[in-house]
């Protein structure tokens, strides 16, 4: 009877242990995990909006490409239409390289020079107005494109905040053209940018506008290393290790 | 007499660890993350199934491109062959097209070791977050970089990083570590800015990350719309 006391309180013990052990051990694992099961209910609606909304412009633009694809198959002599076509075309990209000037509804973000806001914040206030749908941005009229950098300069007086190497003065005038309530609510969210510039006594001026105007860029996009590529019959898997989709 | 005392108690035992594992799982999580809810399994599916779409719509986007492109080469009457070169350019520039050159491959990764060494710290401390990677992107473009992409995702002007969750989109398509961000232009040149930036500060806290320079970089083309509602053209006699 001794003896088996003695094996009782041991394998409670051990039992007890593992239980809290393997529940921490998935709580770890929980709580890091990019699966989407593991995600919550409202950030997994977020998504659905999202994707869904994609889908729609998806299908427009395979609609677009199919007009063009269409003119440029039956009208070689019409050469009218072949140039509107191609116009469209061009139009459309260059909203993308920033070309041409645009107008639209969009937001006005104004920093002054007293906030405290570093180059690091307009990095992530750009990026954000992106991912709220903005579709075209200028800070101080400088257009930005893929290409544009957006860091620092110092002297011995100051330190500035430059775009593609300008200095840029104060205020800081952000624009982007887009759904303005879209765009307000991307910057806004609670725990968003604007909340964590609040932290730092930054409270940058946001305001919806019905029709801004953002010029096209001034300066060409300069390729010394970049070469189109196109790939042979066989996608060619072995030319470079660097391709990974 | 003793055998009769052994099982019940094993028995309540595992059931109070498991509650109190429980217990401290709920407090700890936030309590909507439940993977077994109907409801959550639903939204999978529907993202699932999203995503697969899209995937084809993509193909099926490049597919046109690649031809349109093929067709607006042949020679062309009158002042076209102008438009033409034009069109062709602002390809090339926007991401339209898929590019090769000199360039840096960065691979950056969650630090799973740190975790699994320090199982009771904040596991966001040891994971990759959407900011890393803009870190990494934006001193790349201060670096000149004429083409970069992220897991395959090719960044153009409107391109975003961002996250939902722990999920990390670019041009709203998930991506997952470890990521592989991609850059043509002078390798040196990009070298020397990340591994004096994010990379260095990355490193520094255990990170894994490489870096390495090639001959050859190849960038796919950006697959996605170029739908744009809100913003018109100006007229050139209105400028």
């Amino acid at each position: 009877m001794l003896k088996k006391q003695h094996w009782a309180i041991p394998i409670t013990l051990v039992f007890l242990l593992m239980g809290i052990l393997f529940s921490l051990q998935f709580q770890a694992q929980n709580r890091i995990s990019s699966e989407l099961s593991m995600q919550k209910t409202e950030n997994l609606i977020a998504m659905v909006r999202d994707l869904s909304e994609k889908r729609q412009k998806l299908a427009s633009e395979i609609v677009d490409l199919n007009g063009n694809l269409r003119t440029q198959m039956k009208s070689v002599q019409d050469e009218s239409e072949l140039f509107i076509s191609l116009n469209e075309e061009l139009t459309k990209i260059q909203t993308v390289t920033g070309a041409n000037t645009l107008e639209g509804p969009g937001l006005e973000i104004l920093i002054d020079k007293q906030m405290p806001i570093l180059y690091v914040d307009i990095i992530h206030i750009v990026n954000e107005l992106w991912a709220s749908g903005a579709e075209a941005i200028a800070i101080n009229d400088y257009r930005i494109t893929q290409d544009t950098s957006i860091f620092y300069a110092e002297n011995e007086q100051n330190m500035s905040i430059t775009v593609d190497n300008n200095n840029l003065t104060y205020p800081i005038i952000i624009k982007a053209i887009g759904d303005p309530n879209n765009l307000d609510k991307g910057l806004t969210m609670p725990g968003g940018i604007m909340d964590n510039l609040s932290l730092y006594r930054a409270y940058p001026i946001i305001s919806k506008v019905d029709l801004l105007t953002i010029k096209g860029r001034n300066r060409s996009f300069m390729y010394y290393f970049l070469n189109e590529y196109k790939p042979a019959e066989k996608p060619a898997d072995t030319a470079s290790p660097a391709l990974k989709t | 007499m003793s055998r009769k005392w052994l099982v019940p108690i094993t028995i309540v035992c595992i059931i109070s660890g498991f509650f109190l594992s429980f217990q401290l799982k709920v407090q700890a999580n936030n309590n909507n993350t439940n993977p077994l809810s109907q409801k959550n399994t639903n939204l999978v599916m529907l993202i699932n199934d999203l995503e697969e779409e899209i995937k084809n719509q993509e193909n099926i986007i490049e597919q046109i491109r690649n031809d349109l492109s093929n067709l607006e080469n042949r020679p062309l009457p009158g002042n076209l062959p102008e438009l033409q070169g034009q069109l062709k350019d602002a390809r090339i520039i926007a991401g339209l097209t898929s590019v090769i050159g000199k360039g840096i491959v960065i691979t950056i990764d969650d630090n799973s070791d740190g975790l699994k060494n320090n199982p009771q710290d904040d596991p966001n401390k040891y994971i990759i977050h959407y900011a890393h990677i803009l870190s990494i992107v934006s001193e790349l473009k201060v670096g000149n970089a004429e083409a970069i992409s992220v897991n395959g995702q090719r960044l153009i002007t409107n391109s975003e990083i961002r996250c939902v969750g722990n999920v990390i989109l670019i041009n709203t398509t998930r991506i997952a570590p470890p990521f592989t961000i991609s850059a043509i232009g002078s390798p040196k040149h990009l070298a020397e800015i990340v591994t004096n930036g994010e990379l260095d500060i990355m490193k520094s806290t255990n990170y894994p990350v490489t870096l390495e320079e090639f001959d050859e970089v190849i960038i796919p083309a950006y697959k996605s719309d170029l739908q744009f509602r809100y913003a018109k053209p100006v007229k050139e006699e209105d400028e």
